[in-house]
């Protein structure tokens, strides 16, 4: 990610890239935004334990399969990281393919998900339920948009040739953060509020 | 040493500039540097001295609206029965004094100091993602303007060039009337109107400034400091920097999550908050209290940093227990976090949870104590110059207790019940807000803006600006203490005589114009100081940190060689020290590496302004108000598509190489 | 320096000029005159709070203020550096030592206090059935405290005595000595109900139900008890009764205290402590309501009001046409007795005359000597139903859609209003 304009000209006294570290830094603070929206999420779960069946909804094996294609793509996120950092371009321009592949997938499932809830019935402004839900795994799904869009564009920056190993390495680096910090709170989520329906 | 990574002559640099010429992006557009063109120049400055500059120019400005609506609250309320307001109007004033003077003046003249200060101070040539600052500036200026956007339309309606009918006819009460705090379900859309869309979506652009400004001050304070300069021999300022970043990235995302469930809640008919669909209105309590009571030291960390520089300066000793200093404001910041509920004391919260954050909310006063302990103890065996700032400092010390006496108070929540939501809690703050942060503001703005400028002081205007803002600050807020204690609640438009609050709130009143006249000399002074014909020199105070080691005004690179630290009050011990202690230099042949300007964080900072209006103007119906939305989300795209695309850019300077 | 010295001493005499100025400290609303067990508490722990921060403040302060001076900057003194001391961890550690324990000395009497305030008394001598004479009372309700039940609307307040089936608005009743459970409730937005003399503030919260107590003036046993009487038992009951005679039996004013939108500041509210007897006569005149003008029955007058209305003549009947009829008051307001007037969006004006004070106790009408003013009374209704937009601006009354006076066409004139005040001051 060149956007972020580093000043690297200097030492770091701590031996992080600043682009890795703000990255370290923004996700620090997204956790607590995350927190935010799962704590609403089970605070009114608790509150109104009858107000709303989830189970009767949510397909565990379709979120479980969307879940699954999340953990494969940070898998291959982190086979590109590695093959950007070896200057190899072609593996490195086939595994970003998979991962933007396997993000889109993981929205069309949610996508998929949204509107048969809708069409079942569970809307924005059902109860507190509908709100909380569609709130944070909308947030989520629009960190993966963000994430796909992100990785679109740097597939398309690889095109022009511009990109080098010695100087992208990072940004590809950061981006891959970015990916498994999405990943990790997606199986949060996926834990704390489909798969914790089902037990008992 | 110290000459060496300092003081060259003026013309070196400006040559050098003038034989520079803009290059290419790689985008292939002309980069905008090293135009001659002002507008150009300030627009697309990434240089932290500049962004600094303009940060404190519109803070300034905004504490003078924030200002002139407390005169106006103050007016109304001189005598019972008054109607020299309406209500309403009365309702939008001190909502939008409160949200002003926090998010529009403080936190934006910490953000100044915060920009002059901490790449000069760690010896850096400025902070790590220099337009990531520029675009901080920027989004704080787009949030301000949709935040007071009401004041423009109802300035427009009453001059009869605007009127809520036909499309707009959704549209009333265009200036937030919620209070700065917003308590759900009074944000509710079937109690308020378009201000409180305008004030949401004007708070959720000014948490990306600030997010976005505190990510890129971390990096900067972690990984940026001149060799030798050791965490624990950063200035306390910068200690104070970092702590309110920290507390500013861990609590903004509090308010930021709270403010979409709230605009969902009125734009999308969500249920977050709204009682009839099970919502609790606590929630938002609690959520903003999590933001609030952090935001309170995110407020007064700063000032405390600047009082711990002024005062050694001023009495020529280091800061007294350096570690214990700034080991205390972490933990002020860590329990910043744990506190705050006291806010709620009276919302029914139970025994053992009032309980347990009456006693955290004691405990917060140890190292808030501590500091107060040490700042004497640094004045002890100094020798004590009263200076214009140094006087600020003193009285910061002095009225900081004050409030901080009122603050114990508080924490003791059987006394609070009777004290919360009446002008015993204005009293409390205002002397948290005022004596406290605003003196040490005022401090910092007369020990530094010499050199911001380059320019020193004149006269002895400083000691009616101390005069006349002590003065008027205690007889403005400390009869507030009894008319809360008889009874007087907040946040009410007009009061029924025969209750005892005539003669307290009169002079009160009084008061505020004292302290208004107070900071208006403020402003004359400072006008003054920069027609001031006398050039302030390096070091004008005598002071200590590397700041004063450099040129007034600092010139674009800050330091013509990365100076080597070897001491914890750098400067002193280069002018005093043993000679192992004096700053070194480190060699930079190569030449000085600057970061290019540019036009996209500019860009995409605009870019907020339709989205965050759009958004606004949805919930009252307003036709297109959805494209306008959609509009600013693609201006923002481009804006960072293009800032990404053009590449950091940069050029070298050689300000040794004589021309 | 000299300028610094005359700073000094204009601050200092501003301060002293303002502690004197703090004279009146009993006053309509003051926390520092408590009446009863909550408010003491409360003010006790602002005194101890307020004596350990003077403590600190003169000992810090006075340091502080040596220290300014002895270290100052003497013009004679020479160039020489003052020593560069770092700080000395032993006076940190006991200072931080202090702090700690007078912090401690606070948090004892504090945590004793939010238990002391937060539960309702419910020994034997507090439960409504111990003490209330005036009638039967249900099983359930014998056995429970008193309880009166303060909704909180966009702005005023109504008070309900669920045990005892009556309702009012604004001005409470209440008996003295008893301690009293206090439901919270809101229909709109977060109110607060706050009366200083005798209970700090609790919210009234939308979708959540709080509570608190309060209690105007001791019980007996704790009145002996913290008196150490000597005597005989009458003595002591008499003695008992001078006190609250002398000192609880009053008008008390409060407030909402948390900003509930355009009129938060005039939603006020008032608390009328009695004698037991006063208070009995009260509740079952509430519980009575009220005849027909003229002393007629409700069914006659109706009969008369649907079929011949010109025969019911007279500003009161004038006036309860009106109020029935194009005035739409009774779309909103009870009025105890009615069969017709059972709107319930606006105060219950059961015995409204007897009230002090209309419109949430900003229009009042009370003499010192707790008589009306029937005069002023009267003004204040014409005023109120003339301009409620201006009294309390954002009022229901004023702009409910289908019902409101602003909605009415033609307005009502000042001969209409004029009947309707008459009618309103025969309500008691």
């Amino acid at each position: 990610m060149s956007q972020a304009a580093s000043h690297d000209d200097g030492h770091h006294n701590l031996m992080v890239n600043n682009k890795k570290l703000i990255m370290w830094l923004f996700l620090g603070s997204d956790c607590m935004f995350f927190g935010t929206l799962i704590s609403t999420h089970l605070i009114y779960r608790k509150l109104y334990p009858n107000e709303f069946e989830p189970t009767s909804l949510f397909s565990l094996e379709l979120t479980s399969f969307s879940t699954f294609i999340l953990l494969m793509s940070s898998f291959l996120m982190a086979l590109s990281v590695s093959a950007m950092h070896k200057g190899e371009m072609r593996s490195f321009r086939r595994n970003v393919i998979g991962v933007i592949f396997f993000g889109l997938i993981f929205l069309g499932c949610q996508v998929y998900e949204f509107t048969h809830f809708i069409h079942e019935g569970l809307t924005l402004s059902t109860g507190t339920f509908g709100s909380t839900f569609y709130l944070m795994t909308g947030t989520h799904g629009v960190h993966v948009a963000i994430g796909v869009f992100w990785l679109i564009s740097m597939l398309f920056y690889s095109q022009s040739g511009k990109m080098e190993a010695h100087k992208n390495a990072i940004d590809v680096e950061v981006a891959g953060l970015y990916w498994h910090f999405v990943d990790i709170v997606w199986i949060v989520i996926f834990t704390v509020v489909y798969l914790i329906e089902f037990i008992g | 040493m110290s000459t060496t990574i300092t003081d060259l002559p003026n013309q070196t640099q400006a040559n050098d500039l003038n034989n520079l010429k803009p290059e290419k992006s790689d985008l292939g557009l002309i980069r905008p540097d090293h135009s001659k063109n002002v507008f150009v120049d300030w627009l697309t400055t990434v240089d932290h001295k500049k962004i600094g500059i303009m940060y404190g120019a519109m803070a300034l400005f905004f504490l003078l609206v924030g200002g002139l609506e407390a005169l106006i609250i103050r007016t109304q309320l001189a005598v019972p029965e008054n109607d020299f307001i309406s209500a309403q109007r009365y309702n939008q004033l001190f909502t939008m004094h409160g949200t002003t003077m926090i998010f529009l003046a403080i936190m934006p003249l910490n953000a100044a100091f915060f920009n002059f200060l901490v790449p000069l101070q760690i010896g850096a040539r400025d902070v790590a993602f220099p337009r990531i600052n520029a675009f901080s500036l920027w989004s704080f200026v787009a949030g301000a303007l949709v935040i007071n956007f009401g004041w423009a339309l109802q300035a427009l309606e009453a001059f009869g060039l605007f009127t809520a009918k036909g499309p707009t006819a959704g549209m009333n009460d265009f200036v937030p009337a919620m209070g700065w705090f917003g308590y759900a379900p009074i944000t509710d859309k079937e109690f308020t109107g378009a201000g409180t869309d305008f004030w949401i979506m004007g708070l959720q652009i000014l948490g990306v400034a600030s997010l976005s400004a505190s990510f890129n001050f971390i990096v900067t304070i972690i990984n940026m400091r001149a060799p030798g300069l050791k965490m624990m021999r950063l200035p306390v300022f910068t200690w104070m920097t970092l702590i309110v970043s920290l507390l500013i990235i861990f609590a903004f995302p509090a308010i930021t999550i709270a403010l979409a469930q709230l605009m969902f809640d009125r734009v999308f008919g969500t249920n977050f908050f709204s009682v009839a669909g099970g919502g609790q209105p606590i929630l938002w309590q609690h959520l903003f209290w999590i933001f609030g009571h952090p935001e309170v030291y995110i407020l007064v960390l700063p000032a405390m940093g600047i009082v711990s520089e002024v005062l050694p300066t001023f009495s020529k000793k280091p800061l007294f227990g350096y570690s214990i200093v700034v080991f205390s404001g972490a933990v002020i910041g860590f329990l910043g976090f744990a506190v705050w509920s006291h806010h709620m004391f009276t919302t029914g919260l139970g025994k053992i949870a009032t309980a347990a954050f009456s006693l955290l909310t004691m405990a917060i006063a140890v190292p808030t104590g501590v500091k107060i302990f040490n700042w004497v103890g640094t004045l002890w065996g100094g020798r004590i110059r009263f200076q214009a700032p140094m006087i600020f400092a003193l009285g910061f010390v002095w009225m900081f207790m004050m409030g901080g006496f009122s603050g114990i108070m508080h924490s003791s929540a059987p006394a609070d019940a009777q004290q919360q939501d009446s002008y015993f809690v204005i009293a409390h703050f205002h002397y948290v807000a005022i004596g406290g942060i605003l003196l040490a503001i005022i401090s910092g703005i007369y020990y530094w803006l010499p050199k911001m400028i380059g320019k020193m002081w004149q006269g002895s205007l400083n000691i009616w600006v101390a005069i006349l803002t002590v003065v008027g600050l205690n007889i403005t807020f400390f009869p507030m203490h009894f008319l809360g204690l008889l009874g007087m609640p907040r946040r009410t438009h007009t009061y029924l005589a025969g209750f005892g609050w005539e003669t307290y709130n009169m002079v009160c009143t009084i008061g505020s114009y004292i302290l208004g006249l107070g900071v208006l000399l403020l402003v004359v002074d400072i006008v003054r100081c920069f027609r001031s014909k006398e050039a302030a020199g390096n070091d004008p105070w005598d002071a200590r940190t590397l700041e004063w080691a450099t040129t007034s005004p600092p010139q674009v690179y800050n330091f013509a060689q990365t100076p080597v630290v070897n001491a914890r009050d750098a400067l002193w011990a280069d002018k005093y020290g043993p000679e192992e202690r004096k700053l070194g230099s480190v060699d930079e042949s190569h030449g000085i590496h600057m970061p290019s300007q540019s036009w996209m964080p500019l860009v995409a900072s605009c870019g907020f302004i339709p989205l965050g209006l759009g958004l606004s103007l949805m919930q009252a119906g307003v036709p297109f108000s959805g494209y306008a939305a959609i509009l600013g989300l693609v201006i923002i795209t481009v804006g960072v598509a293009l800032w990404a695309l053009e590449g950091p850019g940069g050029y070298h300077l050689h300000p040794q190489k004589k021309a | 320096m000299n300028k610094f010295k005359d700073f000094c001493v204009f601050s200092a005499g501003l301060w002293a000029l303002l502690l004197v100025s703090g004279c009146n400290l009993n006053t309509r609303m003051s926390t520092f005159t408590a009446k009863g067990p909550v408010a003491e508490t409360q003010l006790d722990l602002f005194m101890l709070t307020l004596w350990v921060t003077a403590f600190i403040f003169l000992a810090v302060g006075g340091v502080y203020v040596y220290v300014v001076i002895r270290f100052r900057d003497k013009k004679d003194s020479t160039d020489a550096i003052p020593s560069q001391g770092h700080g000395n961890p032993l006076v940190e550690l006991s200072l931080i030592g202090v702090s700690i324990f007078l912090l401690v000395i606070i948090a004892i009497p504090t945590l004793k206090g939010i238990w002391y305030t937060h539960d309702t008394p419910s020994d034997e001598a507090s439960l409504l059935g111990s003490w209330y004479t005036n009638g039967p009372l249900s099983e359930e309700s014998a056995n429970e405290p008193f309880i009166i039940r303060a909704i909180g609307y966009r702005w005023w307040w109504e008070f309900e005595y669920p045990q005892l089936g009556i309702s009012t608005a604004n001005e409470m009743v209440m008996p003295a000595g008893r301690p009293i459970h206090i439901e919270l409730r809101s229909v709109d937005v977060i109110h607060s109900f706050w009366l200083p003399k005798i209970a700090g503030k609790v919210d009234l919260i939308p979708g959540r139900s709080n509570s608190m107590w309060i209690q105007a003036g001791d019980s007996y046993e704790a009145w002996l008890a913290k008196n150490d009487f000597q005597g005989s038992e009458v003595d002591a009951q008499s003695a008992y009764n001078n006190y609250l005679e002398n000192d609880i039996y009053d008008y008390y004013y409060g407030q909402c205290a948390e900003y509930c939108g355009d009129s938060h500041a005039r939603m006020l509210f008032r608390a009328h402590v009695v004698k037991d007897e006063e208070f009995y006569a009260w509740v079952n005149k509430q519980k009575a309501g009220h005849k027909a003008p003229d002393n007629m029955e409700w069914d006659e007058w109706y009969d008369a009001y649907d079929n011949a209305p010109e025969t019911l003549t007279g500003d009161v009947n004038e006036g309860l046409k009106l109020f029935m009829g194009r005035a739409k008051c009774a779309t909103c307001h009870v009025v105890g007795g009615n069969p017709r007037a059972v709107g319930v969006a606006g105060p219950n004006l059961t015995n409204l005359a007897d009230r002090h004070s209309i419109a949430a106790g900003w229009l009042n009408h009370r003499n010192e000597d707790n008589s009306i003013d029937s005069k002023q009374q009267f003004n204040n209704f014409v005023q109120w139903i003339k301009e409620t937009d201006v009294v309390k601006p954002g009022n229901l009354m004023w702009k409910a859609k289908g019902a409101g006076i602003g909605e009415l066409d033609p307005l009502l004139n000042d001969e209409e209003i004029n009947q309707i005040s008459h009618y309103l001051q025969s309500l008691k």
